[in-house]
């Protein structure tokens, strides 16, 4: 009787099953990236695509450069003539910062300061995560260039984010703007110590940053270095808006990153730094 | 077990050309999602069960590769190729507006099961008004590629079953 009804809703009790076991899924690493585990299989799937990912990639990159080539011969001629007279001013420019730098370095020896111990490696973007709340890339550097989980990711611009996933040459990123994301910021010239969490949006929203604190748009945003992943004074990005809501304990700060994260394409990764964590 | 040899390749070709191609195509912050589509294309030609089975395992696989939240993608999927396989043997499977159609609704069912579940464990951030927006572009979307992947998945069934009865 139990097994005629069982057969009769077989395909229902089928989708419940599955409903279950997706939910349990979700919930046992959902609010930490750090718990995300894809295992042999997952790092098995991602080393047989990942090449063919990058060979898509790459080839349609030279596809790209090429098209550009041919569409931009005519702008290239003005843009020429803009860029001699731009490293003539920068020629200028770089003689007054070599004394600059040549001062700080000295400052820097009387302060015994430590540099951080750091190198960086060059990576590409190969695939980014095709959903729009949730934000990963995936890039052409992993294990075997010595990446490590945690390691943060920036451009010149400002940080991109850190590696959650590496395997021999792959790695994925898991961007500032990403809901599980948080990163611990100083805000300002006050330098406020606030939390600047993903939204799944191209704006961080800096959480927990004190009610007296004085903050303006146009104040810079900077690593704080409190956690276990990034290192102090890496640019974030730029405040946005303020929001101080009556009753309040603490106010919150709107982020414009630094860096353009929809269409990063190189990046730099921080290696060799101390480990504060569990690799 | 030729047919689902014959899926997993066109599923790891749709899953690179997603990651490569179409992440990059987004139009207001929707991109097409063609694996959708096959999960839909699947539950409308084989059922249910295999709808539903083909979609948990298709949108796990989008959650090992895209890097979101195992489980998330793997719910929507099961759903989307669930419901498919309720027009079994119901839909007249010839009408040229039947991908079209299946894929718009069933983007919407993805978007409402993806959102009360990422609501659910606390990880929707974005305003409902977003949500439904992004959703209703990317259902747009998914109805534009949805003919060719619906066609193209019949064909390799049809060409395997005539291959099977050749061999006979």
């Amino acid at each position: 009787m139990l097994f005629d009804a069982f057969v009769r809703r077989r395909r229902f009790v089928l989708l419940v099953m599955l409903c279950i076991l997706s939910l349990a899924v979700l919930t046992d690493q959902i609010r930490s990236p750090g718990k995300r585990r894809i295992g042999w299989l997952g790092l098995a799937v991602e080393a047989a695509l990942t090449p063919a990912a990058a060979g898509l990639s790459h080839a349609t990159g030279i596809v790209a450069e090429g098209w550009t080539l041919v569409t931009e011969i005519g702008r290239l001629r003005s843009e020429n003539a803009r860029l001699a007279a731009e490293v003539a001013r920068l020629r200028e420019e770089n003689a007054r910062l070599q004394e600059a730098a040549e001062e700080a370095a000295r400052l820097r020896g009387l302060l015994a300061f430590k540099e951080q111990p750091y190198r960086t490696v060059a990576a590409r973007l190969i695939g980014r995560d095709p959903g729009h709340w949730f934000d990963t890339l995936l890039v052409d550097r992993g294990l075997a260039d010595a990446i490590r989980r945690n390691d943060p990711v920036l451009t010149s611009e400002g940080l991109v984010g850190h590696v959650i996933e590496t395997a021999g040459s792959w790695a994925r990123v898991l961007l500032i703007q990403d809901p599980r994301s948080a990163v611990g910021v100083f805000v300002g010239k006050g330098r406020d110590a606030g939390v600047a969490e993903g939204q799944g949006q191209p704006v961080l929203r800096v959480r927990y940053l004190s009610r007296d604190a004085d903050i303006h748009p146009g104040d810079a945003v900077v690593t704080a270095g409190l956690g276990e992943i990034y290192p102090r004074g890496l640019p974030v990005g730029t405040v946005v808006g303020v929001m101080r809501t009556e009753g309040e304990l603490f106010q919150e700060a709107v982020v414009r990153p630094g860096a353009d994260l929809s269409h990063v394409e190189e990046m730099l990764i921080l290696v060799g730094g101390t480990p504060q964590v569990p690799r | 077990m030729m047919r689902y040899a014959a899926y997993a390749i066109v599923v790891a070709a749709l899953l690179i050309v997603q990651m490569t191609w179409l992440a990059r195509l987004t139009v207001g912050g929707a991109a097409p999602n063609p694996l959708q589509v096959l999960v839909m294309s699947v539950g409308l030609l084989h059922g249910s069960e295999e709808g539903a089975l083909v979609g948990a395992g298709v949108g796990l696989l989008q959650d090992v590769v895209g890097g979101g939240p195992l489980g998330l993608g793997m719910l929507a999927e099961l759903c989307v190729g669930f419901a498919a396989g309720l027009g079994e043997r119901v839909i007249y499977m010839e009408n040229i507006w039947l991908p079209v159609l299946g894929a718009v609704a069933l983007s919407a069912l993805h978007t409402a099961v993806w959102a009360a579940a990422a609501h659910l464990v606390g990880m929707l951030q974005a305003p409902i008004l977003e949500v439904a927006r992004v959703g209703a572009l990317g259902a747009c979307y998914n109805g534009l590629v949805a003919v060719p992947i619906f066609r193209g998945l019949r064909y390799v069934d049809m060409a395997l079953v005539r291959g099977h009865e050749d061999s006979r």
